[in-house]
């Protein structure tokens, strides 16, 4: 489009940009690179930085603790994918139709979504109390004794999944639902006529056509998983004996609680160069697994 | 006959079915409100009671005078300020950017794109701290200014406004220019009315995202009159973290506006979410 | 009446009316005031200090920031690395070095002579432990030690002797066994396996987490080993102390409440709560030791915000709630801690209250002090530390190994 001339289309332009570009300059491209630099020194606020090369790496990769922070994540990732794409790609099914009420049904299925993660931790805190939690009491009633959840270093990370889950799932649901308004109905009424059995349909015609999606959401939660937080913070603090420490908590403690600036810039820098290479992946794979409708 | 008994038989069975999972979905919700209605010393007894036997609100009431750093009502009103002010701030400055980058031609536009989608893969751990040093070498640390600004850059939000724009046929605007309309009157008049529902998409979403944001706020904010309705509970726990029935109902108080909200704007919401995918 | 008279009435009287001018005018001060120790259960005790104060002082408003011990530190840190901590605040002592060498504190010695304050009412060795490079930083609030709580009603049914003076670790496991044996869910004895308890217990065995002056660590020396062994045997081999999971999440005070646990291991703090909730009959010894006698001792002391604009205000507020009569005896009467005074009709006033019968335990155990290990990176260490406690607790690694990793991590990331 073409609007005004010369020197006056060039500060239009600018002044539409400016806002933007000054938020890119100051809190994005100047801090991406800061942050490199302070990943590369010891720094903690009140004496001045010193510049240690690579040894905040060489202390990171050489811990116990990087380690277990990344054998709790994948736990966590084995666990919380799972669970959440069925449980998502079902209720997603289930909500695929018209029928009376679903804008009400819908509205439950997202009131946690909705949720703030410290609410959700806090109800979830409580509901997995060993003794008077609403899990272990529900357990209870068909005979089975529930365990200790949160206390327990086996356990804890079981629970904040299912919280995790819990609270994502309607997320994904609607992208799911999304994905199969798409679907075309000739591919079903076609199957009906073969005499394709429900399960069949859903096998041979549903799942190859969500695979995009299935595979985006895939990804997606991935790198969320390697980012979670609030629910570690306030539901179990990294504990019980570190088994659900994670990596943003390590940043958050290092930066503002022992403030090693240094230190917590180079977690950040190896958890960026992690998703990095999902993504990477992501790409490489796409091409191979996922079925798209010509 | 036959076949109207069977699909009747279905849709019994599916409405059992997918109520069920509802009722699962809100079970604890349901425990919360239940949990919030008891007294002290009823809420660890087993076995447990799903209906209070005597119903308190005493858990509401302690809720406004027990002493925390921040009374509730306060921390909800710290609250909508900073979502209202991030919403604006986010919307105005994208959209601006966004109608610059979709309607104009300027030999640095691709770079300028490619900054801006480079940036996007970089976690926010990454800036979280330097925000924080640049913002407290402004002094802006602790105001709600400081919590807002960073907001005023946030390339998910430019990418899917410019998307929409570029949908706009130019021809919307030629009329307007020929009368001489200022490059703003036609970003206010034409463009931000044609893309309204992608707005207010994204604006409820950012308004859920900061409304609901822990970790910034638990990072900028450390003066108890500032502090927004998570940090409230945050502090709630730590103090008051065996009192079950008070945490409940601190819980209850600060999800009801966001339940308002996503009563008003349902539509919205969801469109955000099938459209703009996953980042909120 | 003579010249010089006369001026010297001239200036009393515009000294009087200088003096009520504040009082008199609009102008009140306000103040925030940042603390801890109050807790849930001195709340109130802590409020009815305010209000005294407040009469008294009718130009100063104190504005009470109450936070959980478990979040207070952190947001402290924020604040003052964004310049916005209170006023006056609260601090224990192995964190007032830090704040102290940090610089973040004022010297309240010049700050006392302008506002005519006296720090005359206070014990001297308690005044003296919030000195740092001889400047006086802080005042001292009150002191707190470490006791050997026990249920009478569970030793009598099992039908073993109290805790008395002479106790060691073996009598606590002994007694512990038999406690243990009265019922599924009756257990010994409750003691933390954290960095607190570590660092007092380890000086029970004669060990230390450093070297004579500080300058390496020595965290899995034999001695440190030992205790640490004592400590989860107790959890793991005997299990007369509940694992965490036995525990499920219930607060220790409330076990002991509630009359399930026959000892526990905490603080003079707890007399407050234990007064209304304890169904049970109990009372206090001093803690047993191994090779020696250990108990901790604890201090927290108010200090000032170097960037504070209401200093004056401020130290009126801090000294007279930790050295006041009226405000020691509201202390005393709630039994939150002991007032770190020098008054001897307060400390009267503190061993006669009841319960426990045995009050003047608190003052037994000042014999054998334990204060805490004092560094820069005090938070950090205490997290590494921690961390591989809990491992040991939960049986992921023995002592041995536990101790060494922690030994390992902490020479790595902690600067002496």
């Amino acid at each position: 489009m073409y609007i005004g001339k010369g020197r006056q289309r060039q500060t239009t332009i600018m002044a539409f940009l400016a806002p933007t570009v000054l938020g890119f300059l100051v809190f994005s491209f100047i801090p991406i690179l800061r942050s490199l630099y302070l990943s590369f020194t010891s720094w903690d606020i009140l004496q001045p930085a010193e510049w240690v090369g690579l040894e905040n790496y060489r202390i990171l990769l050489g811990s116990e603790e990087f380690w277990r922070v990344m054998r709790n994540t994948a736990e966590y990732i084995v666990l919380y994918v799972p669970l959440m794409l069925i449980m998502s790609l079902g209720l997603a099914s289930l909500l695929n139709r018209e029928f009376r009420g679903v804008g009400a049904y819908k509205v439950l299925f997202f009131l946690p979504v909705l949720t703030s993660w410290v609410a959700g931790s806090l109800i979830w805190r409580w509901i997995l109390n060993h003794k008077y939690g609403l899990v272990n009491i529900l357990l209870g009633y068909i005979g089975i004794e529930g365990p200790p959840w949160l206390d327990h270093r086996l356990w804890a990370m079981p629970g904040i999944v299912l919280a995790s889950v819990w609270k994502d799932v309607g997320f994904f649901a609607l992208i799911f639902l999304g994905a199969l308004k798409g679907i075309n109905l000739e591919y079903y009424e076609a199957a009906e006529i073969d005499g394709a059995s429900r399960w069949a349909k859903f096998r041979y015609i549903t799942l190859p056509l969500v695979s995009p999606t299935t595979f985006f959401v895939t990804i997606t939660s991935i790198i969320n998983s390697f980012q979670v937080f609030a629910q570690v913070q306030i539901m179990t603090n990294g504990g019980p004996a570190g088994a659900t420490q994670v990596i943003m908590e390590r940043i958050y403690k290092y930066a503002f609680q022992f403030f090693k600036m240094g230190y917590a810039s180079a977690l950040s820098w190896v958890l960026f160069a992690i998703i990095l290479v999902i993504t990477l992946v992501q790409w490489h794979l796409q091409k191979r697994w996922v079925f798209y409708d010509g | 006959m036959m076949v109207k008994r069977t699909c009747l038989l279905r849709t019994v069975l599916f409405y059992i079915t997918i109520s069920l999972v509802a009722f699962f979905m809100i079970l604890p919700f349901l425990w919360m409100i239940s949990t919030s209605l008891k007294e002290s010393e009823a809420v660890m007894v087993l076995p447990i009671k799903w209906i209070p036997e005597k119903i308190s609100f005493k858990a509401y009431k302690d809720l406004f005078t027990i002493s925390t750093m921040v009374p509730f009502h306060r921390a909800a009103f710290n609250s909508l300020v900073v979502s209202i002010l991030t919403t604006f701030l986010n919307l105005a400055s994208a959209s601006m950017a966004a109608f610059a980058l979709a309607k104009f031609d300027f030999e640095a536009r691709d770079r300028v794109l490619f900054a801006f989608l480079a940036t996007m893969m970089v976690p926010g751990a990454v800036t979280m701290i330097p925000n924080y040093l640049v913002l407290r070498t402004l002094r802006l640390t602790n105001t709600f200014i400081g919590l807002v600004l960073p907001s005023i850059y946030n390339a998910w939000a430019l990418f899917l406004l410019r998307q929409n724009i570029l949908a706009v046929p130019d021809s919307y605007f030629e009329a307007a220019i020929i009368d001489g309309a200022t490059p703003f009157a036609i970003y206010r008049h034409i463009v931000l009315p044609l893309v309204k529902p992608i707005l207010a998409s994204l604006g409820v979403l950012t308004f859920m995202g900061t409304w609901n944001d822990y970790l910034w706020p638990l990072i900028m904010i450390s003066d108890p009159d500032k502090m927004t309705l998570t940090l409230a509970l945050g502090n709630l726990n730590s103090r008051w973290g065996q009192r079950w029935e008070l945490l409940m109902a601190g819980n209850l108080i600060s999800m009801v506006p966001i339940i308002i909200v996503y009563a008003f704007a349902q539509k919205y919401f969801e469109t955000g979410i099938s459209v703009g995918g996953l980042k909120c | 009446m003579s010249r010089r008279r006369l001026s010297l009435a001239v200036v009393c009287a515009v000294l009087v009316v200088l003096c009520t001018v504040p009082a008199l005018g609009a102008q009140k001060v306000t103040i925030t005031f940042g603390n801890f120790s109050a807790g849930s259960d001195n709340e109130a005790t802590l409020a009815a200090m305010k209000a005294a104060f407040e009469k008294a002082n009718p130009d100063i408003e104190v504005k009470l920031h109450s936070t959980g011990y478990g979040e207070y530190f952190r947001l402290l840190q924020t604040q003052i690395a964004g310049g916005t901590a209170p006023d006056c605040y609260e601090l224990n002592y192995e964190n007032f070095v830090a704040f102290a060498a940090k610089n973040a504190l004022v010297d309240l010695g010049p700050l006392a002579k302008t506002t005519g304050v006296s720090f005359s009412g206070y014990d001297a060795n308690a005044l003296d432990a919030f000195k740092y490079n001889g400047k006086q930083f802080g005042v001292p609030g009150s002191y707190s030690v470490v006791l050997l709580f026990y249920n009478k009603d569970l030793f009598d049914q099992a039908k073993i002797p109290y805790p008395n003076d002479d106790w060691t670790w073996n009598d606590v496991i002994e007694a512990g066994k038999k406690i243990r044996a009265l019922g599924d869910d009756i257990f010994g004895i409750y003691q933390p396996v954290q960095f607190w308890e570590f660092y007092k217990t380890i000086a029970q065995n004669g060990g230390s987490l450093f070297n004579g002056d500080q300058t390496k660590f020595t965290v899995n020396s034999p001695e440190n080993i030992e205790a640490l062994q004592y400590m989860v045997d107790k959890v793991i081999k005997h299990n007369i102390q509940p694992t965490e999971a036995q525990k499920s999440g219930q607060g220790d005070w409330d076990i002991f409440a509630a009359g399930k646990v026959g000892m526990i291991v905490t603080g003079n703090w707890a007399f407050t709560f234990m007064k209304d909730a304890a169904k049970c009959r109990w009372d206090v010894a001093v803690e047993p030791g191994n090779t020696q006698k250990g108990c901790h001792f604890f201090s927290n002391g108010y200090v000032i915000n170097e960037s504070s604009k209401k200093q004056e205000a401020a130290l009126r507020w801090i000294t007279w709630l930790s050295s006041s009569q009226e405000s020691s005896m509201l202390r005393v009467e709630a039994g939150w801690e002991t007032p770190p005074v020098s008054d001897e009709s307060v400390i009267n006033a503190y061993v006669a209250q009841r319960p426990p019968e045995n009050r003047k335990a608190v003052f037994d155990s000042l014999k054998y002090l334990v204060t805490p290990p004092v560094i820069e990176q005090f938070n950090e260490m205490a997290a590494i530390v921690d961390l591989q406690l809990e491992k040991a607790r939960e049986g992921e690694k023995t002592p041995q190994q536990a101790l060494d990793d922690a030994q390992r991590e902490l020479e790595q990331k902690i600067k002496l």
